[in-house]
């Protein structure tokens, strides 16, 4: 059974970012992807509204996103780092974002429409000094830790035994009624 | 030796300056070494060294250029390509060769003046749309595909000039040798290429650079433009890994491309007679031949005139290909020339570019104004 859920947790991490943009991509009708030599990538896509968006994924790494209202001649322009086009998308899909928490619901339209969160939490000082185990969180709340960020380190899929200290980020998974469930039982702890 | 540090030292501190202030770094290497050198203050000299230095700029610049033209990119696109390609091309050849002619070069360096005069720099049109941000508007596209017909001119045109006196026909057998090898190892040897690329060790940069480098002395053993070859070998290699080859390649590409605008400007001399009235009239008529194909353009892909001045904008600063084909095939006058045009071109274009758009929308609102007051007058 754990072997099965870590096996889960291994394919959803790896195919998150995939999964994302097959779904951004079909809920586009008009996106239109280009190739400019030099100069790297273009999507653009109307809205129903007739407005315009493109966004560009220059060589030079940064990302433009341009917008330009229906009956206008002049697009407007913003210039982001990719840490800040990942927040826009973020944030277009529809996930709650804080200071430190950010949360991203996933969308498998092939799976009976199977929605997964994911959600950052800031460790608080109750918790810290405890293991994953000792605080039951699968049991109370159904909700399961993936991965923990300390210290600019990354630890993937710790385990039961893992003691939280405070600083530490955890990214957790579920359903959002669970993610609710376990913002409630633990962080309040 | 110490000539190129120093060179180096100045082009690091011009390079932070002008980036802050966002307008084109080539001219100002080349005024460095106009200042640095034979014509200014004469520290440095060019030798053996700085000359192995900025020919491996010039091979690495156009192994990028060939890595970025993907043949079935172009076919894909082929009649935006070909019309403004054709229009740029006749416009500015025709300009230039006959305004060098009458200015009195003879007739092979009228023709080098006319392809240095044509080719616009593909570097700052990019980094001038990307900075502007201007890749929304739909003439931005019409400029990278012109980029891309003048890399292919610029092909033709070296295969052409090197031809000279050679026997045509032995001569385009060797070509086609070269590129039949190129192909065939970037066809059959795409598996132990990508392979190569892959690994994390110092493999993948020796591998690229070695390539570059024998592909070139070996087209010099066999008298055949290494320039061109060294295009053709990073076409080759496009169909493999093309970002990686670019990474690999874009250390040696940025260091030795630096070293190459310096010391064509340190080679620059001003004592054999300089006609500056002569280098003035051909800097105008660049610009001014630009904007007669950017409208003609504008016109014919985009149906507007004012468009046309967007295209004018972008692509008015001539820059590395220029300077190449002063270094590979020019006189000392006509590098002189090339020098004088790259540095007013790409100097006049930053700003062109960057206000290309209010200059548009200043027209329009003149055009806009005008209407109404005529009909005023005309009721009283």
């Amino acid at each position: 059974m754990f072997f099965i859920i870590s096996l889960f947790r291994r394919f959803i991490l790896s195919h998150i970012i995939i999964y994302f943009r097959i779904i951004s991509l079909m809920s586009a009708m008009s996106l239109r992807s280009l190739n400019l030599p030099g100069v790297g990538t273009k999507y653009e896509f109307q809205t129903d509204k007739g407005d315009t968006v493109a966004i560009f994924f220059t060589k030079t790494g940064t990302i433009q996103m341009y917008t330009l209202q229906k009956g206008c001649n002049t697009p407007s322009a913003a210039e982001m780092t990719p840490v800040e086009a990942r927040r826009l998308g973020n944030i277009l899909t529809g996930a709650i974002i804080e200071a430190d928490q950010e949360s991203v619901e996933i969308a498998f339209s092939a799976l009976a429409d199977l929605r997964v969160t994911i959600h950052s939490f800031l460790i608080p000082k109750a918790v810290a000094g405890r293991t994953i185990e000792d605080l039951q969180i699968r049991a109370k709340t159904g909700a399961t830790v993936i991965a923990v960020c300390r210290h600019d380190m990354n630890i993937v899929n710790p385990a039961p035994s893992f003691v939280f200290e405070t600083g530490d980020a955890a990214l957790v998974i579920g359903e959002s009624d669970q993610i609710k469930m376990f913002e409630r039982e633990i962080m309040v702890d | 030796m110490e000539g190129i540090v120093l060179a180096l030292f100045l082009c690091l501190v011009l390079a932070l300056i002008t980036k802050y202030l966002s307008v084109p770094v080539i001219p100002f290497y080349i005024l460095a070494g106009v200042l640095l050198g034979k014509a200014g203050l004469g520290l440095v000299t060019s030798d053996v060294i700085s000359r192995f230095f900025s020919e491996m700029g010039l091979i690495f610049l156009l192994f990028f250029m060939g890595l970025g033209l993907k043949p079935e990119r172009i076919a894909a696109n082929r009649s935006a390509v070909l019309t403004s390609g054709i229009i740029d091309l006749n416009v500015n050849m025709i300009i230039g060769f006959v305004a060098s002619y009458l200015l009195g070069f003879s007739l092979i360096e009228s023709l080098i003046i006319a392809s240095a005069f044509y080719i616009s720099s593909t570097a700052m049109a990019i980094t001038s749309l990307i900075e502007n941000r201007k890749l929304m508007l739909r003439e931005s596209e019409t400029v990278i595909w012109l980029m891309v017909f003048e890399d292919l001119i610029l092909i033709v045109f070296l295969a052409l000039i090197s031809a000279g006196n050679q026997n045509l026909i032995i001569f385009m057998v060797k070509i086609l040798g070269v590129l039949g090898v190129l192909y065939a190892l970037a066809h059959y040897g795409k598996e132990f290429l990508i392979s190569i690329l892959d690994r994390d060790d110092e493999l993948p940069i020796l591998f690229t650079f070695a390539a570059v480098l024998t592909t070139a002395s070996f087209s010099m053993y066999l008298g055949i433009p290494e320039s061109m070859m060294v295009i053709a070998l990073g076409v080759a290699f496009a169909t493999t890994d093309p970002d990686a080859f670019e990474q690999h390649a874009r250390p040696f590409k940025d260091v030795f491309l630096v070293v190459f605008f310096v010391f064509f400007g340190v080679t620059i001399d001003f004592s054999g007679g300089i006609n500056w009235f002569m280098i003035a009239i051909i800097c105008i008529l660049a610009i001014v031949s630009k904007l007669i194909s950017g409208v003609l353009t504008g016109i014919a892909i985009h149906g507007s005139a004012l468009s046309g001045l967007e295209i004018w904008g972008n692509t008015i600063g001539r820059g590395e290909f220029s300077i190449a084909i002063a270094v590979l095939y020019g006189s000392p006058l006509v590098g002189t020339t090339i020098a004088a045009l790259v540095i007013v071109t790409s100097i006049i274009g930053s700003f062109t570019a960057k206000y290309s758009t209010s200059l548009r929308r200043g027209i329009m609102n003149l055009g806009r104004k005008k209407a109404p007051s005529h009909r005023v007058h005309t009721g009283r």
